[in-house]
């Protein structure tokens, strides 16, 4: 009998000893689990959203905010964003990448090495030769993105002949090394790399369009897309959850495309879905917040609306016409007159969110210095011509504008033009165009997205121009150029930036007038509701209550 | 001599009718009875006058912009107060408002001032747009471009396709085979998408050929757009008549006479198919007004800000909950001038021929 109760007493030690430690060990493995997915608790069925519409489901090809929106979680680059609210979401963080690069000291040289184990949704490891791939297969596909990676060595020549190697660009499978060499150091590199342009797709992947067709490297793949209708995004079983790409909440995502903003917001007040991010008409705004949960935000994307100013083109060849119309819109009121009040008056070409952004109050509005500054220039009468596009919001600024215009003493018509040749037509030197309605989102949070791409006069081609004011100022450009070299954004940087922008504002070839915010609604029975800076709505962090 | 049992007498029965009653029986021209018979129906009288009247307050706009509204149709007041029975009210006023202590958008309605009903001095009557500017102001000189376009297309298309019709149809062969072809070349296409694709493409750059240059968003690429879609509508049918027309007696009886193709055709056939034009030219107006209002919508017809009844529709739609006179009021205007041009139509056409079965079918 002592000798069965000793056995006992051991067995119940042992026993006791085992499953501390089980516990020690789940403990110690909740304790160093990342912080980003400790959302498993939070998982749920389906996730339904409601979007206008999209352009491409295809990594190289997806360039709308839409697109990106549901991208950004299904294809990761290198290096990608923090799934966290507010400011952090700017941070640049590893993707694919094991961690950020190193940079060599001319800043031209960037040296990678990819995380142990990737794998694609279908099971095909994840080499480093596939980013190359990713680079050459958007020069292939004529992608949307083509100019932003024409730094990178030997690009450029294999854009021209679509044949051949990009010599800058040197990996190694085995040691899961990229090493990407630049003709001339780029500050910007990183943003661009973060873009999903840069994704790595498999070797081989076709280079016409496949729409969600391409295995994902994110937490979620595209099972299905039916154009015109929608997509789904269900979990990609080979996706491993790091500190900064969480696994995500919702186990599938519908996305139905319908291009009625009210049809859309009706859906989501019915319960036949959980999210909309269209468009909601001014005017119901305020009688739907209380159907469901209306969440506005300020920073994705991150945008200005503005009025360009040819100064090559008379009367804004004066700067005092150009100062005038400055003075003259009365930017408070076109936030309520555009977007029933939801966006930001501002005379800033950067929007809040950058931190070299420094708001500027050069042009307070008064019609009647207005009106005297058209009259010292003797632009009074002076025939000007309005551009726009056709979409209500475009539309109706252009026409306030044109108003004003008038109201000062120019005589000022407007000529509206299809939404698909806008920006072709404007863009084209020999248009002449003398002034007229644009907006810019960020393509990445950088200040040379601005005004390298929209200020810089030496950028200034015969077509598809961004600087629909043909501004070339060459003090201005030379200090633009200089800041390219600056890898880094830090104050002494950001400060010289600041200083830029207050001098194109003084030049005044912008009439700046809004940083719009847009409305996300949501349906009662959501819960945790979180907006990444970049990407807005972060639906692998949404729940449900 | 004695006489004759039965009375062979070539006199007409006006004469006869006259020794009976000993009244004089006077001849009235066609126009005449079609005259008697329309100023009978008072419906289509009424409807006339109805028609008159917005013609007439349409083309009063710039008077009525410039001595009541003291606004011009495009001049916005987004700023403004307004005295509305001696209360101050903003034009355009509420809208979202960014809290800066918050950092967050309280959200709010955005109110635009409504129809004043002459509590303030004639300004806003109708109320504001979305813009701040004068419905009341915008709504009569929309109507007046409808008008001008609906009217003048109207005009150059029964003009365009009378004179074709008659070519065709008293020349015959080759000729009424070529614009028998190019009606129906008009006829393949939809109206609206015609109108629409011809309507953008001359929107864009205007129209700069054969010495005929008009500008982007001149009122004459409507007009003209309309009256070339809607030529076979017309033409068609009074090739026909004319077709019929060619073969009876009295045009053999000219041609005997020794006249010509033109005198034929002007003297002899025009006059026969005028009653027909005439009612083809009422309801081809409505047609037209309401062409201009559904290219306008859609933004291929008057070009922003110029406003139309079509493009004052469409822009009221985004404020159809708050503000539902924005797009109500030019509706109601597009109603009332089509339908009582429908009905005075109706009316001319049992005056002029009540045997007439004249329809435009599209």
């Amino acid at each position: 009998m002592r000798s069965r109760q000793g056995l006992t007493r051991i067995l119940s030690v042992a026993a006791i000893a085992t499953g501390i430690a089980l516990l020690s060990v789940a403990y110690a493995h909740t304790a160093t689990r990342p912080q980003s997915s400790q959302s498993h608790g939070k998982t749920f069925g389906t996730f339904r959203a409601v979007i206008d519409t999209i352009d491409y489901l295809d990594p190289q090809q997806s360039y709308t905010a839409q697109s990106i929106w549901a991208m950004w979680n299904v294809y990761i680059p290198l290096v990608t964003y923090q799934h966290v609210d507010g400011a952090a979401g700017f941070r640049i963080v590893p993707g694919l990448a094991a961690s950020l690069p190193t940079v060599s000291r001319d800043g031209r040289v960037y040296s990678f090495k990819l995380r142990k184990g990737l794998r694609y949704s279908n099971g095909q490891p994840v080499k480093a030769s596939d980013f190359k791939y990713a680079i050459k297969r958007e020069y292939l596909s004529t992608g949307q993105g083509v100019g932003f990676y024409k730094t990178i060595r030997g690009a450029a020549k294999f854009g021209a002949t679509l044949k051949g190697d990009i010599s800058g660009i040197q990996v190694n499978n085995a040691r899961r090394t990229i090493k990407i060499s630049l003709t001339s150091p780029r500050g910007d590199f990183l943003t661009i790399l973060a873009l999903t342009f840069a994704a790595p797709v498999p070797s081989g992947t076709p280079s016409a369009i496949q729409n969600g067709t391409i295995p994902s490297t994110g937490p979620y793949r595209i099972s299905n897309y039916t154009v015109n209708q929608g997509f789904t995004m269900v979990r990609n079983k080979y996706f491993k959850p790091t500190k900064y790409i969480p696994r995500g909440n919702p186990n599938r995502v519908e996305v139905a495309l319908v291009g009625d903003a009210n049809a859309a917001v009706q859906r989501v007040i019915n319960g036949q879905a959980d999210y909309t991010n269209a468009a909601v008409p001014p005017d119901r705004i305020a009688s739907i917040k209380n159907k469901g949960k209306l969440v506005v935000h300020a920073t994705a994307p991150a945008n200005t609306y503005y009025f360009w100013m040819n100064p090559s083109q008379a009367p804004f060849n004066k700067l005092k016409v150009r100062q005038a119309v400055n003075y003259a819109v009365d930017r408070a009121a076109m936030q309520r007159l555009v977007w029933g009040g939801l966006g930001r008056s501002t005379q800033n070409i950067l929007p809040p969110t950058y931190p070299s952004y420094k708001k500027l109050n050069l042009y307070p509005h008064n019609l009647a210095k207005a009106k005297q500054l058209i009259q010292q220039a003797g632009a009074s009468g002076a025939k000007v011509t309005v551009w726009t596009r056709q979409v209500s919001d475009a539309l109706d600024a252009a026409q306030y504008y044109t108003s004003v215009l008038n109201s000062i003493g120019l005589d000022a018509k407007l000529n509206t033009l299809p939404r698909s040749t806008y920006y072709t037509t404007i863009g084209n030197i020999n248009t002449k165009a003398q002034t007229g309605w644009a907006r810019w989102l960020e393509d990445y949070p950088h200040p040379l997205d601005w005004f390298d791409v929209l200020l810089n006069g030496e950028n200034i081609v015969a077509q598809d121009n961004n600087n629909f004011a043909y501004f070339n100022n060459k003090k201005i450009n030379k200090e633009i150029d200089a800041l390219k070299k600056a890898p880094i954004l830090t104050s002494a940087v950001n400060a010289k930036w600041t200083a830029i922008e207050k001098q194109v504002m003084q030049q005044a070839p912008w009439v700046p007038w809004s940083n719009r915010v847009w409305p996300e609604f949501f349906s009662k029975s959501m819960g945790c509701i979180h907006l990444q800076a970049l990407y807005g709505v972060d639906l692998a962090r949404v729940c449900k209550t | 001599m004695a006489e004759p049992a039965t009375d062979f007498t070539l006199d007409t029965a006006a004469a006869l009718a006259s020794e009976e009653h000993e009244v004089a029986i006077v001849g009235r021209s066609p126009w005449y009875l079609a005259w008697r018979r329309l100023r009978r129906n008072y419906i289509a009288l009424f409807s006339l006058a109805v028609f008159l009247l917005i013609v007439i307050a349409c083309a009063l706009a710039p008077v009525y912009a410039h001595h009541v509204a003291h606004t011009g149709p495009n001049d916005t007041h987004v700023a403004e107060q307004v005295n509305v029975g001696g209360h101050e009210r903003p034009v355009i006023g509420g809208g979202a408002q960014f809290n800066a202590k918050t950092g967050k958008f309280e959200i709010k309605q955005v109110v635009i001032l409504g129809p004043t009903w002459w509590h303030a001095h004639g300004k806003f009557v109708l109320g504001a747009d979305n813009l701040g500017r004068d419905v009341a102001v915008r709504l009569l000189y929309g109507g007046f471009n409808s008008l001008k376009i609906g009217i003048g297309s109207a005009l150059i298309c029964t003009l365009f396709a009378s004179f074709l019709a008659l070519l065709a149809g008293y020349y015959g062969g080759w000729i009424d085979w070529f614009i028998t072809r190019f009606f129906d070349l008009i006829w393949a296409f939809p109206v609206f998408l015609l109108a629409i694709a011809l309507g953008s493409a001359l929107s864009v750059n205007g129209f700069h050929h054969f010495g005929i240059s008009i500008e982007p968003g001149s009122l004459w690429i409507p007009t003209l757009v309309i009256s070339y879609v809607l030529i076979p509508y017309i033409g068609r049918p009074i090739r026909g008549q004319i077709l019929s027309l060619r073969e009876k007696e009295f045009v053999e009886a000219a041609i005997g006479q020794g006249a010509g193709p033109l005198r034929i055709m002007f003297s002899d056939l025009l006059p026969n198919v005028a009653s027909t034009i005439l009612v083809f030219f009422t309801l081809i107006v409505a047609i037209n007004i309401l062409t201009e209002a559904g290219l306008s919508f859609l933004g291929a017809g008057v070009r922003l800000p110029d406003p139309s009844w079509g493009n004052l529709i469409a822009s009221g739609q985004n404020q159809i909950v708050t503000a539902p006179w924005l797009a109500l009021l030019p509706g109601i205007a597009i109603v009332l001038t089509v339908l009582s041009l429908n009905i005075f139509g109706d009316g001319l056409r049992d005056a002029l021929d009540p045997r007439a079965k004249v329809r435009i079918e599209r």
